[in-house]
C-alpha cells in the first residue's frame, strides 16, 4: 500500500459525507479497503474489479438519470400529456466532430438514449447519420469512460471530486487573473460552436494575455491556405452536387470521409437515380488511394499522391487557365474531362482533397471560375474554423518556458499531434496542466489534472454544420460520471456567473433569438435542432490568377498519405466495438489498419497481405502489416490514422492496429514524400471479412465469374439500348426462368389483403459508407465479437456489405461495387424447410422470422441459406468482452444472461429487440419491432378517427438501415401497396433477385442494378482508359 | 469331408482356400462344443488380463476422459469453442457423427442381412460386429446432441406432448435423422442384447463369484435353454433380423439426406443414399477388421475368428470400395453434365481448392488403399489388412471431412467464403471419441460373450444330426 500524501488541510468539522470521506482515518480505511485505488500501476484485473465496484455505485445513481437537468424534474403524480412510459422519444441534438456538427435525432427509451439517426429536419443530414454518430451512443455508455477527476502528483495518482478541483482551480487562477492570464495557454479542438467561441471571448477577456490554440489533427488546413490564396481570406467551399453533371474529385473522397459527406452523397445519389429517364450525372475521381467515391465514380484515374495536383494542372492547361508546366503529352482522359467540364459549363466543378497542397486548391479554384462552376455548383462562404495558432506554436512555447499553465479542452494531443511537436515532452515543462476529457487518455495521464467530459448526450452546447447553419445541442441523460463540457470549465475558469451549460448556450443564443419572444424561439431551435436564420451568407470572390504546380520529381521513394480511419476516425472513436467491427469499405479489415500498398510495389518488395514492413520517414520509422490494395497508385503508401494505442486508450481499442501518426510530421499532416519501405519479416493476423489476394487461382476466377452476376452493372448507353438487360442477363439469354415450385407457391395464397413487406437496394446509388451496418447494429443490439472471432469468421453484423472488384488480377485500376446483403426474405426460403424445431418461419406478411427462443442451434438454416445472411451466437457475444469470449461460466445460460451483461452496457440495448444469448441463429428482421410499432400507431390513430384505415401507409416504416442510408439506395415498404416506392422500384427494369434465376428463392429483397455513365458511353468506362496513367508516370 | 481334403500347399489351419469340393471349416484348433465355451468364457473368468489389454484400456479411458472434459466445456462456455464459423457451420461434431454412424452399418449388415441370407460364417464375428454397431452409436449419438447451440434443449428434436404445444418441423431432414437413429440404436441394442441372452445364461452357470452370478443372472432373464425357449428365441431373433435389415439401407441414407436434401453444391445430389451405404459398410467392415486382428491375437480366438471370416470382410471392404470409388467419380461427371457453374465449380474446387489436399487424402484412402485386397496374400495376412484397413478408416472420415467442410467452406457467393481450421477441442473431441468407444469395446471384452458361443456352435460339424463325434473341429 503506498501512502497518500494528504493534501486537503485538516477540518474540524465535516458538512457532507464526501468531505468526510477525505479524511485521513476514511482515506486510510478505504485504502486498506482497495490498496490499489492509490496507485497508478493497477492491472487491468484490478481496473476490471475496480469498474465493477464503481458500476454498483453508479447503478444507484443512474436510478435517477433522466432527460431534463434536476432543476426541471418533477415526480409523475400525473403523467405529463403524450408521456407514455416506455415509449420511445425523439429529441434533436448535434455531434461536433472535428468543428463540424453533425445534425442528429436520438431515440430515447425512458431517458435512456439507445439510438442515433440523423435530423430529418436539416440539409446536412437529411435523416441520414454516419457510422460515427450512430456508434456514439456507444461511447456514451462506454465503460472505459472516465468517472472521476484524477490529480497527479508527480507519480502518484488519486481520484478526486469536481469541489476540489474548483477549490484548486479558483486559487490557480486567481494569480493568472492578476498578471491578466501571462503564461496561460488552452489548447482547444477544432469548434465552431457559437457558445463555446462567446466563451472563449470572455475568457480571454479576463485573462487578455492568454493565449488560444486550436489543434484538430484531421483539420483542413491545405485548403483554407488555398482559400487564402485565391481570394485573400479563408473562405469554405461548398459543393453543391445536386446540380453539378459532373463532378471531378481530385484526390477527395466527396462521399466518404468528407465532413459533409452525407449531404453530398444524397445529392449524388438523387442525380444517379435519374438513370431510369436516360440521364445520369458523371464523377471523376483522381486518386492515389482507393475510396468509395472512386469505387462509386464513372472514370476513376489512379495517380501517385504527388502527381495529381500535377494531372489538376494539366487540366487547367487544357482549359486555358493556366500555362501547361511541362512538355510532356496531356493524358487523354483529361482532354475528355476537360471537354466534359466545358460542354457543362455552370453545370460541373472540380473538387479537391485535404491531402492536396493549397495551391491544387487554389488552382481548383481557377477552374470552377473558368468552368462557370462558381455561385452555381460551388458557393463559398467564410471559414468558421480558420485561424488559430496551432499545436506546433504551442509546443515550441511550452518549450520556451513561456507557459505555465496549460487548458486542454478536449482532444488528446500527446497520442495525435505530429510526432516532430514533441508535445507530451513540452508538456512535462508546463508547470500546471489540465485536461478535461472523456476517457483518461495518453494525455490525461500526463497531465496535473484530468477532469472528465460530458458526453454530446449529456450536455447542453451547440455547433455549426458544414454549411454554417447553427443548431442547439440538447442533453439527453444527466452526466453519468459528473463530466462537465467544455463551455462549463471555461465558465468554471473565468468564474462566469453562469456555470449552467444550458443558461450558457441561452446566454451565447440571445444575439440571434428575439428577446421579446425568447423562450419560444428557443424552444423552437432546440426542437428542430437547426436555426435556419444562421446559416452563413454566401460570399462571393473571385479566385485570383495561378500557374501549374511543376513536377514534384517522381522521385523513387514512397509517398505518404494519411487518411481518417473510416471507423475509428482520429482515434476518438477507437474504444467502440461497433466501429471496430465495421470492415473498412474498400479493405474489409476489421480491427486494425494496415498499410495499403499496391500490388506491384508489394510484388517488388516481396510481401504480401499481412506481411511486416518498415516504413521510414524523416527519421522515423513504423513496422506495419501490408495489405495489398487493388487499385492503389503504385509509389503511394495509405495509411489510416487512429490506431496502435495501448490501455489507457480503453479495453476495446488496447493492442488494436498500428500509430501511423508516429510518421506524422506538423508541416506534412495529409501527405508526405520520400518515404521508405523494408520487409520487416514476420506476419501479422489481419481479420478481413472479405479478402482479395488471397484465394487460389480457379477461386479467383470463379469469383471474378460470379460477381458478374451477382452485381449486374452496364453502361448508361447501353442501359438505354437495352432496358431488359438484366433479364437478358440473369435468364441466360432468356427473359424468364421457369419456376417448378414442389408445393404451392407462398405468393399465389397471398390475397393481396395484406402487408407484403419488400425491399430494393439500389446498387446504382450505394455507396458502401456502412452507415447501415452501423444502424443495424445499434438498432438490433448486435453484439461485437472481437478480432478473434472475425479471423474465424463469426462476425455478427446482420447487414454486410459485399465488396467485389472488376478486372483481372494484376489490373492496377479495376473497378470496386459495394452491395448491402441483409436477409432476402425468400418466398421459398431454404432455411425454414431444414429447421427441426420450426424456429424460423413464414409469417402472413411475407417476412421470414426468427423465434430466438424456439432456437436450439443445429445451424442448418445456415448452411442451407445461399446468401449466408443468418449469424449464429457461437459465444454469448453480449455478456463477454471481445477477446473473453473463450471464457467458460457457471450459471444457467437461458435465464442468467441478464447477470452476466455488466448494466452500464446494458443501457445501450434497444428494448424493443431481445438481446440473443448464445447457441441461437440470429438475422435481418426487416425491422419487425419497427413494422409492429407502426402498425399500431396506424390501429390507435384509425381508432382515434385520425386516419381512414387502419393500413399503415408507405414509408411510415423505414428499417434502421433505410433510415440511416445517406444516398436513400435502401427502399423499404409494402409491396401490396401499387403506390408504394418499393412496388415501383421492384416493378423497374434494373430489379433483379439475387441468385433467383439460379435457385427460385423469390427473395423479397431485390436488387436494381448499377448503371455507370463514362464520357463518351464507352463499355468500360471506369478505369477502362486509366491505363495510361499508372502512377509512376 | 474333412480337413485331410485340404489341397495341397495349405496347411492344416489354415481354411482360406477355395477349395471347391467342399465348405472349409470355420472353427478351426479341433474345437469341440465344450471347448469353445470354455474358449470365450474364459475372457470373462479368467484373473489376469494380457498387459495389451490394460494399456489399451488406461489409454481409452484417458481419453475418454478428455471428450467428457471438453464437453464440459463445451456446454460451460459455447460452441465457439470449436472451429465452426458461417458459411462452415457444421465442422467436426456432424463428421465425427456420421463418421460413427456408418461405423456400426457392418454389425448390422453382419448380424441380419448375413443371417437371412445364411451366411454361416457371421457366427464368428457377428457379435463382436454388434457391439461395435452399439457402442459407434453411442459415439455418433453425443456429437449431435452436444453440437446444437443449446445443448440443454436438444430434447426439442423428439415429439412429446408439450406446454409450448410445439411439434418438430417435419420437413427437415435433421429430424428424419433423429427417428432414423434413435430407431438404429434402439434396434441395434434390443439384437445384441437378444442374441446374447444364451450366452449370459452360460456365463451365468459358470460363475464363480456372487457378483457375476447376480449380474449374469440378471441379464440372462431366467433362460433356462429349453426347447420353448429355444424356440421363441429363435423366432424373436428372425423378426429382428427383418426389422434391423431395412436399417442398414435406411440410416446412412435418412443421414445423407441431411446434405442431398439441402441445396448446397456438393450436397444437392440424388446419387448420397446408396453413395453413404456403400461408404458404411466400407467402413463398418473396416473397423471390424480392425478390431477384430489385434483381439483375436490377444484373447486366443484366432481359431474362432479365422483368417476366412477376416478374408470375407476384406471382400466385402472391396467390394464396396469400388461402389464408393464409383460414386466419387459418378459425382464429378454429374457436376459436369449438370451444367449448372455452382456445381461444377463446387467439385473443381473439392479436388483442386484449398482443401483439395483432403480430397487427395481420401482418394488415396478410399480408392487406392482397398485395390490391395485383389491380392490373396494381403487379404489374408494380418498385419497386412491391418494396414489396409486403417486407411480405409482415416479414408471415410476425410470422406465426410471433404463433403462438408470442403462444400460449405465454398458456397454461393464469394463475399462468404471462408476456410476452417479446428480447434484442439475439435481434435480432443475426436480422440475422445475414440476413447470412448475403445473403452467400451476394452470393457465388452472383458466382461461379455465376444463371441455368440451358441451360434458357433451350430455351424460346427458337432452341430450336425450326423456327426459322430470322431472329428473335432471340422465343418460340414
Amino acid at each position: 500500500m503506498s501512502p497518500v500524501e494528504h493534501h486537503i488541510h485538516g477540518r474540524a468539522y465535516w458538512q457532507s459525507l464526501e468531505q468526510l470521506a477525505e479524511s485521513d482515518e476514511v482515506r486510510q480505511q478505504v485504502e486498506r479497503e482497495f490498496p490499489d485505488l492509490a496507485s497508478e500501476g493497477a492491472s487491468r484485473r484490478d481496473f476490471l474489479k475496480l469498474m465493477a465496484a464503481s458500476m454498483t455505485l453508479a447503478g444507484l445513481t443512474l436510478t435517477g438519470c433522466r432527460r431534463w437537468p434536476e432543476q426541471r424534474v418533477v415526480p409523475y403524480a400525473a403523467r405529463p400529456e403524450g408521456r407514455a412510459p416506455g415509449a420511445p422519444e425523439r429529441y434533436a441534438t448535434q455531434m461536433e466532430v472535428a468543428g463540424v456538427a453533425k445534425p442528429l435525432l436520438v431515440t430515447s427509451y425512458d431517458g435512456r438514449p439507445i439510438k442515433v439517426e440523423g435530423n430529418p429536419e436539416h440539409p446536412a443530414s437529411g435523416g441520414a447519420a454516419d457510422a460515427h454518430a450512430q456508434a456514439s451512443v456507444l461511447q456514451l455508455y462506454d465503460p472505459d469512460r472516465s468517472r472521476r477527476p484524477v490529480e497527479r502528483d508527480g507519480e502518484r495518482t488519486r481520484y478526486q471530486h469536481w469541489a476540489n478541483f474548483e477549490r484548486f482551480a479558483g486559487e490557480h487562477f486567481a494569480a493568472h487573473r492578476e498578471t491578466g492570464g501571462r503564461g496561460l495557454a488552452v489548447l482547444a479542438e477544432a469548434s465552431a460552436s457559437p457558445s463555446l467561441l462567446d466563451m472563449r471571448r470572455r475568457f480571454q477577456k479576463a485573462y487578455p494575455e492568454a493565449r488560444w490554440h486550436t489543434y484538430e489533427p484531421l483539420l483542413d488546413h491545405n485548403a483554407i491556405a488555398g482559400a487564402r490564396r485565391s481570394f485573400g481570406r479563408p473562405v469554405r467551399r461548398h459543393w453543391h452536387l445536386d446540380k453539378a453533371t459532373v463532378v471531378a474529385a481530385f484526390d477527395v473522397d466527396l462521399l466518404g470521409a468528407h465532413p459533409n459527406a452525407a449531404r453530398h452523397a444524397r445529392a449524388w445519389a438523387a442525380r444517379r437515380r435519374q438513370a431510369d429517364k436516360g440521364e445520369m450525372n458523371r464523377l471523376y475521381a483522381v486518386e492515389s488511394n482507393y475510396t468509395v467515391t472512386g469505387a462509386a465514380a464513372d472514370h476513376r484515374h489512379v495517380a501517385r499522391h504527388g502527381s495529381v495536383a500535377e494531372l489538376l494542372g494539366a487540366l487547367a492547361a487544357e482549359l486555358g487557365v493556366v500555362e501547361a508546366a511541362s512538355s510532356e503529352p496531356t493524358p487523354e482522359w483529361v482532354k475528355v474531362l476537360a471537354r466534359d467540364l466545358r460542354a457543362h459549363r455552370g453545370d460541373a466543378l472540380v473538387a479537391v482533397g485535404a491531402a492536396q497542397p493549397p495551391q491544387a486548391h487554389a488552382l481548383a479554384d481557377a477552374v470552377n471560375d473558368a468552368i462557370g462552376a462558381a455561385g452555381g455548383p460551388v458557393t463559398y462562404t467564410d471559414e468558421p474554423l480558420a485561424g488559430d495558432p496551432g499545436l506546433v506554436e504551442l509546443a515550441g512555447r511550452m518549450r520556451a518556458g513561456e507557459v505555465d499553465t496549460l487548458v486542454i479542452l478536449g482532444g488528446n494531443p500527446v497520442y495525435d499531434a505530429p510526432a516532430d511537436a514533441g508535445f507530451g515532452e513540452a508538456l512535462d515543462k508546463v508547470g500546471t496542466t489540465i485536461h478535461l476529457g472523456l476517457y483518461r487518455d495518453e494525455t490525461a495521464r500526463r497531465c496535473r489534472w484530468h477532469l472528465p467530459r460530458a458526453h454530446y448526450m449529456e450536455a447542453w452546447g451547440d455547433a455549426r454544420s458544414w454549411d454554417g447553419a447553427a443548431g442547439i445541442a440538447q442533453p439527453l441523460i444527466q452526466p453519468l460520471f459528473d463530466g462537465r463540457s467544455p463551455i462549463e470549465l471555461l465558465a468554471l475558469l473565468t468564474g462566469d456567473e453562469k456555470r449552467d451549460g444550458e443558461q450558457i448556450v441561452r446566454r451565447s443564443w440571445q444575439r440571434w433569438l428575439p428577446a421579446s419572444d425568447f423562450e419560444a424561439a428557443w424552444r423552437r431551435v432546440v426542437h428542430d435542432g437547426i436555426a435556419p436564420e444562421t446559416r452563413l451568407a454566401p460570399v462571393s470572390v473571385e479566385a485570383s490568377p495561378v500557374s501549374a504546380p511543376a513536377s514534384d520529381g517522381n522521385g523513387e521513394h514512397f509517398d505518404l498519405l494519411f487518411m481518417p480511419d473510416p471507423g475509428v476516425f482520429d482515434g476518438r472513436f477507437a474504444n467502440l466495438g461497433w466501429l471496430q467491427e465495421t470492415p473498412n469499405p474498400m479493405t474489409t479489415v476489421t480491427w486494425d489498419n494496415p498499410a495499403l500498398l499496391a500490388k506491384r510495389d508489394a510484388d517488388a518488395l516481396g510481401v504480401s497481405t499481412g506481411e511486416m514492413v518498415t516504413i521510414e520517414h524523416g527519421g522515423r520509422s513504423l513496422d506495419i502489416p501490408v495489405y495489398i490494395m487493388p487499385g492503389q497508385a503504385p509509389g503511394t503508401i495509405g495509411l489510416t490514422v487512429g490506431y496502435g494505442r495501448g490501455e489507457e486508450a480503453g479495453r476495446i481499442a488496447a493492442g488494436t492496429g498500428f500509430d501511423t501518426y508516429r510518421l506524422r510530421t506538423g508541416d506534412a499532416p495529409w501527405a508526405a514524400t520520400g518515404a521508405r519501405l523494408r520487409k520487416a519479416g514476420g506476419s501479422y493476423a489481419l481479420a478481413m471479412t472479405q479478402n482479395h489476394h488471397l484465394i487460389d487461382t480457379h477461386g479467383y476466377e470463379t469469383r471474378q465469374e460470379r460477381a458478374a452476376h451477382l452485381v449486374h452493372e452496364t453502361t448508361l448507353d447501353h442501359y438505354r439500348e437495352d432496358p431488359h438487360f438484366v433479364d437478358r442477363h440473369e435468364g441466360g439469354g432468356h427473359e424468364k426462368t421457369i419456376s417448378l415450385p414442389l408445393w404451392d407457391d407462398p405468393e399465389s395464397l397471398d390475397s393481396g389483403a395484406g402487408y407484403k413487406w419488400g425491399m430494393a437496394i439500389d446498387l446504382n446509388s450505394c455507396i458502401g459508407c456502412n452507415a447501415c451496418v452501423v444502424a443495424c447494429q445499434a438498432e438490433n443490439n448486435v453484439p461485437v465479437v472481437g478480432k478473434s472471432e472475425v479471423l474465424n469468421s463469426r462476425e455478427m453484423q446482420w447487414l454486410r456489405i459485399d465488396r467485389y472488384f472488376r478486372g483481372d488480377r494484376d489490373d492496377e485500376s479495376p473497378a470496386a461495387v459495394h452491395q448491402p446483403v441483409p436477409c432476402m426474405h425468400c418466398e421459398n426460403a431454404p432455411c425454414e424447410q431444414v429447421c427441426p424445431v420450426a424456429a424460423t418461419v413464414h409469417d402472413t406478411e411475407g417476412l421470414n422470422v426468427m423465434i430466438y427462443n424456439r432456437c436450439i442451434g443445429v445451424r442448418y438454416c445456415s448452411n442451407n441459406c445461399p446468401y449466408k445472411v443468418r449469424r449464429f451466437n457461437f459465444m454469448d457475444y453480449h455478456s463477454r468482452s471481445p477477446g473473453e469470449t473463450h471464457r467458460p461460466w457457471l450459471g444457467i445460460p437461458d435465464t442468467e444472461q441478464r447477470k452476466e451483461v455488466i448494466e452500464l452496457k446494458r443501457m445501450h440495448l434497444n428494448p424493443e429487440v431481445t438481446v440473443r444469448m448464445r447457441g441461437v441463429m440470429e438475422k435481418c428482421t426487416y425491422c419487425t419491432q419497427r413494422i409492429n410499432a407502426a402498425k399500431f400507431q396506424a390501429k390507435e390513430e384509425h381508432a382515434k378517427g385520425e386516419r381512414e384505415t387502419e393500413r399503415v401507409r408507405d414509408g411510415e416504416v423505414t428499417p434502421a438501415c433505410a433510415q440511416a442510408c445517406p444516398t436513400e439506395a435502401i427502399v423499404f415498404g409494402d409491396l401490396n401497396d401499387p403506390e408504394s416506392r418499393v412496388r415501383k422500384l421492384h416493378n423497374n427494369h434494373r430489379t433483379y433477385g439475387l441468385l433467383d434465376a439460379h435457385l427460385d428463392t423469390k427473395p423479397r429483397t431485390k436488387y436494381l442494378a448499377k448503371i455507370r455513365n463514362p464520357a463518351g458511353g464507352g463499355e468500360n468506362g471506369h478505369g477502362g482508359d486509366a491505363h495510361g496513367e499508372k502512377g509512376h508516370a | 469331408m474333412s480337413t485331410a481334403n485340404h489341397p495341397l500347399g495349405v496347411e492344416p489351419g489354415d481354411n482360406t482356400s477355395d477349395d471347391p469340393t467342399g465348405r472349409a471349416p470355420l472353427v478351426l484348433g479341433g474345437h469341440d462344443l465344450g471347448s469353445v465355451t470354455d474358449r470365450v468364457a474364459d475372457l470373462a473368468e479368467r484373473r489376469r488380463m494380457p498387459r495389451a489389454w490394460w494399456i489399451t484400456l488406461g489409454v481409452s479411458a484417458a481419453l475418454m476422459l478428455v471428450l467428457f472434459a471438453t464437453v464440459g466445456y463445451l456446454v460451460l462456455t459455447g460452441v465457439g469453442v470449436w472451429g465452426n464459423n458461417i458459411p462452415v457451420a457444421w465442422g467436426f461434431p456432424i463428421i465425427n457423427f456420421v463418421f460413427w454412424i456408418g461405423i456400426g452399418h457392418a454389425g448390422t449388415l453382419i448380424s441380419a442381412i448375413l443371417f437371412l441370407f445364411h451366411q454361416r460364417w457371421r457366427t464368428s464375428i457377428n457379435r463382436f460386429a454388434e457391439a461395435m454397431t452399439i457402442f459407434a452409436v453411442v459415439c455418433a449419438g453425443l456429437f449431435p446432441a452436444i453440437h446444437v447451440g443449446r445443448p440443454w434443449l436438444a430434447y426439442w428434436l423428439f415429439p412429446y406432448p408439450n406446454q409450448m404445444g410445439m411439434w418438430p418441423q417435419m420437413r427437415s431432414p435433421l429430424l428424419w435423422d433423429v427417428f432414423a437413429v434413435s430407431t438404429y440404436g434402439t434396434v441395434s441394442l434390443l439384437f445384441w442384447y437378444l442374441g446374447m441372452i444364451p450366452d449370459l445364461a452360460t456365463f451365468r452357470d459358470r460363475a464363480k463369484t456372487r457378483l457375476g452370478q447376480f449380474a449374469y443372472g440378471l441379464l440372462s432373464l431366467g433362460w433356462l435353454g429349453s426347447a420353448r425357449h429355444w424356440l421363441r428365441f429363435e423366432k424373436a431373433y428372425l423378426l429382428l433380423a427383418a426389422i434391423a435389415t431395412p436399417l442398414v439401407l435406411s440410416v446412412h441414407s435418412v443421414v445423407s439426406f441431411d446434405f442431398a436434401v439441402a441445396q448446397l453444391p456438393g450436397w444437392h445430389t440424388t446419387i448420397f443414399p446408396p453413395y453413404f451405404v456403400a461408404g458404411a459398410i466400407f467402413g463398418g467392415f473396416a473397423m471390424v477388421v480392425t478390431l477384430a486382428v489385434p483381439a483375436r491375437q490377444l484373447f486366443g480366438l484366432k481359431e474362432l475368428i479365422t483368417l476366412r471370416h477376416l478374408e470375407n470382410m476384406n471382400k466385402f471392404i472391396l467390394a464396396t470400395g469400388l461402389m464408393v470409388s464409383y460414386a466419387y467419380g459418378i459425382e464429378f461427371f454429374i457436376a459436369w453434365y449438370s451444367g449448372s457453374g455452382f456445381e461444377q465449380y463446387a467439385f473443381i474446387n473439392r479436388a483442386l481448392g484449398p482443401l483439395g489436399w483432403a480430397f487427395w487424402v481420401m482418394i488415396v484412402c478410399n480408392v487406392v488403399a482397398p485395390q490391395f485386397f485383389w491380392s490373396h496374400w494381403i487379404r489374408t495376412t494380418p498385419i497386412a489388412m491391418f494396414i489396409v484397413v486403417m486407411f480405409v478408416n482415416v479414408g471415410m472420415w476425410f470422406e465426410r471431412f471433404v463433403i462438408i467442410v470442403g462444400s460449405l467452406s465454398r458456397d454461393f457467393l464469394p463475399s462468404s467464403w471462408h476456410i476452417f481450421v479446428p480447434t484442439w477441442v475439435d481434435l480432443a473431441m475426436l480422440a475422445g471419441s475414440f476413447g470412448l468407444f475403445l473403452f467400451l469395446f476394452c470393457l465388452f471384452c472383458r466382461y461379455l460373450p465376444v463371441v455368440a458361443i451358441s451360434e458357433v456352435k451350430a455351424v460346427m460339424p458337432q452341430a450336425e444330426p450326423h456327426h459322430h463325434g470322431h472329428e473335432k473341429g471340422g465343418e460340414s
